[in-house]
């Protein structure tokens, strides 16, 4: 039966779209649809789209989500099938220069007349906006952000420590981290050891020292920022921050780690803001630890941009156009950020939720005042580690010598300087 | 040794060319499917070695671009140095532990079948079970290592996966229990299959056990010790689930194996040139090891029937 009715409603939906101008197509009396894929299926991730495809229902549309459980890299192979076969999702997950790169394959939808009458774009971050319309137009909307360089402090740590202060700087960080180690901390430092995780503490310390030269040699690939004397100071600083760390972590998560640095056995973590979920369904409590933004040499809150976005694939059919159309405005909606974010633990795309009320943590609070201090400074910028900043193929030529040279001590800073020179230009 | 694929003989004789036609259904369209299936996505790939293609395969022509930013990539040159060391290293080793197990099990002890079972279960087991198993024993923070510090002796240190001098070695050891039972089984079987009557005439002439192991034993099993060295270099090379499990080409990429090299490049870089151009790199590397082997068994079958 759903076939038949389906097949109808196609005929009619044709039959409209050759007699009714381009306009009118999407607003006619058709059943708004969606197909959508993401990686999104378990845990407070699945549980936030599934909240998003309810709200979509409840405005009469429906909702056609087909998870593809796993890494990100699988949900895009599957993609990519569809995008071969002329088959694309109305909307799929994808972020980052990720989304410029795939709209060469197929085309999408052009979203700028809906994003501008919901004035969007006066509220998010600048280079967050850019990444979304890569030929100038909007063809994909940003739907939570993650800053991936806060930095988590273990309560009973600084009690051991006896530190009251936060650290705002990188020589605090360093003092701090010290001071643990006196007060009997053995690993001061509970990242974990993983690709991105390594990533993060590169991207962490050189954008802490100085955004300006993250901006020109990670974000612009700029020959001579590259090779530049914040670069060597930035894997001097992750050099000390691998020597505070666990050596058995080998290539484990961050994750695991996470009771032994409640416990205080370990001090701090420099992580993304989803930790925070992750430490409250581990069972911890908000009390056991702080979040502050990471370290940053000029004082003001320095803020590594990771966005979740959907990008939306041009379809004929006119339920489906109506449903991008749905899908679109909902997901700028402030309320429906507010919903989603609160159940992932991330903060909203919007620069103006407010985030006083209930249902929002002090770890999100300090994250989402941090976003707006670091746009108006001029001091959000985008993440390498979790594929903002470049392609895939570039982010990982230059992950493997930041891995490499967290776990191999022997490289020397100015090597290291080199080879990420040399990755970048062997990639492009 | 392999007479699986031959016909079978003093069947009535009434057949004909009608009657073995289910034989030759059975054989040729599978072979013919299979080997169809296998060249053209061959082809395929070395055609797309050659192309620009990186999210999508797509046409146009970039001549050796591909191979050349592979083989000049550290992360393939850690490859292929990694996979010289592995290669040997494993072949050998399982090579003379399931030598050693083979003879041991070839004493005509009690509960042999127990025991061969043992041997034999890591066979088993996949890959990424065994590479996960192994990846909680070898991790000194909740394995072997800890182990041993909880019995009181502190100082001991066993922590190779974290190492990334020694981490390839622990791929070794996982390779070798998982594989080993392989080449027992095989080697059993050869030991065997020794004719008792030369034994016997060895033990008259005086000869002790070592001695006839060594001179008379040993000198007939070179067919099974190749066709044993053939099977585990085509795993060494194309091992991937097993590294991936136990160290995922860590610590930093000092464990790359040129089969995470290929996938990593197809599926996390999005640059399908320039894993197909690794790909046919590796069935390069293959074929140096099967065209030889091809050779030698042609050479063999040329002997076995002038004699």
């Amino acid at each position: 039966m759903p076939i038949t009715t389906t097949r109808r409603r196609l005929l009619a939906g044709s039959v409209a779209a050759l007699a009714l101008p381009a306009f009118a197509r999407a607003q006619g009396a058709v059943k708004p649809r969606l197909t959508a894929i993401s990686q999104w299926s378990a845990g407070s991730d699945g549980a936030a789209i599934t909240a998003l495809g309810k709200k979509f229902e409840e405005k009469g549309g429906v909702w056609q989500h087909s998870p593809v459980p796993g890494f990100t890299t699988e949900m895009m192979n599957k993609l990519r099938a569809q995008i071969i076969a002329g088959d694309p999702p109305a909307c799929s997950q994808l972020k980052g220069p990720e989304i410029a790169a795939w709209s060469k394959i197929a085309p999408t939808v052009d979203l700028d007349a809906i994003v501008a009458a919901a004035g969007y774009e006066k509220v998010v971050a600048p280079d967050l906006a850019k990444l979304h319309k890569p030929g100038g137009k909007w063809i994909a909307l940003p739907l939570q952000i993650y800053s991936t360089n806060m930095l988590f402090l273990s309560k009973r740590a600084m009690d051991k420590a006896k530190a009251d202060k936060t650290p705002v700087t990188w020589a605090d960080f360093n003092d701090l981290a010290e001071k643990m180690k006196s007060g009997g901390i053995t690993y001061p430092i509970a990242n974990g050891g993983t690709r991105p995780d390594d990533g993060q503490k590169f991207e962490a310390s050189l954008a802490g020292i100085s955004p300006t030269a993250y901006r020109a040699a990670i974000m612009n690939l700029d020959k001579k920022a590259l090779e530049g004397p914040e670069i060597k100071a930035a894997f001097v600083q992750v050099r000390r921050i691998s020597e505070w760390m666990d050596p058995n972590v080998g290539a484990q998560p961050y994750a695991t780690n996470l009771k032994r640095f409640i416990d205080g056995e370990m001090g701090m973590m420099i992580q993304g803001g989803w930790a925070q979920g992750v430490l409250r369904n581990a069972g911890f409590k908000f009390d056991d630890f702080i979040i502050v933004p990471g370290p940053s040499d000029n004082g003001k809150p320095v803020f590594l941009l990771n966005a979740d976005a959907f990008i939306f694939w041009q379809r004929k059919e006119p339920d489906l156009q109506a449903g991008q159309t749905l899908m679109a405005q909902l997901v700028m909606d402030p309320a429906i950020q507010t919903m989603y974010s609160q159940i992932t633990g991330s903060i909203p795309v919007r620069t103006d939720v407010d985030l006083s009320g209930e249902g929002w943590s002090d770890g999100q609070r300090r994250t989402a005042a941090a976003l707006k201090d670091a746009v108006a400074n001029n001091q959000a910028v985008l993440s390498l580690a979790h594929n903002m900043a470049q392609e895939n193929g570039l982010t990982a030529a230059m992950i493997d010598v930041l891995t490499e040279y967290v776990k191999n001590k022997t490289i020397k800073p100015e090597q290291a300087v080199t080879r990420l020179a040399e990755a970048v230009e062997g990639a492009r | 040794m392999t007479d699986i694929a031959s016909p079978a003989t003093g069947r009535p004789a009434i057949s004909g060319a009608v009657g073995r036609l289910p034989e030759y259904l059975m054989i040729w369209v599978p072979l013919l499917l299979s080997a169809a299936h296998l060249i053209s996505f061959s082809l395929w790939t070395i055609w797309i070695s050659f192309t620009p293609s990186t999210l999508v395969p797509v046409t146009g022509w970039v001549g050796m671009r591909n191979y050349n930013a592979v083989l000049a990539s550290r992360n393939w040159q850690i490859a292929f140095d990694n996979l010289l060391l592995f290669g040997s290293a494993f072949v050998l080793l399982s090579l003379i532990t399931g030598l050693m197990l083979a003879i041991l099990l070839d004493q005509r002890i009690r509960g042999e079948n127990v025991l061969r079972s043992i041997f034999l279960y890591p066979l088993a087991v996949s890959f990424v079970v065994t590479g996960t198993v192994w990846s909680w024993l070898l991790n000194p923070g909740i394995g072997i290592q800890k182990l041993v510090h909880d019995l009181g002796w502190t100082s001991f240190r066993f922590d190779w996966l974290v190492d990334r001098d020694m981490a390839i070695w622990t791929i070794v050891i996982a390779a070798i229990w998982q594989s080993s039972g392989f080449a027992m089984a095989l080697f059993l079987a050869g030991l065997r299959s020794v004719d008792a009557d030369i034994i016997k005439a060895a033990q008259i002439d005086g000869a002790g056990a070592i001695r006839t192991y060594w001179r008379v034993i040993l000198p007939t099993l070179w067919p099974i010790t190749i066709t044993v060295i053939v099977v585990q270099l085509q795993f060494a090379i194309s091992a991937f689930d097993l590294v991936r499990a136990l160290t995922n080409g860590g610590p930093g990429i000092a464990t790359q194996l040129p089969a995470l090299v290929v996938y990593d490049l197809m599926f996390q870089r999005s640059q399908l040139g320039r894993g197909a151009a690794a790909a046919v790199l590796m069935l390069l590397i293959l074929l140096a090891v099967l065209l030889p082997y091809a050779a030698w068994r042609y050479v063999q079958r040329r002997r076995a029937t002038h004699a």
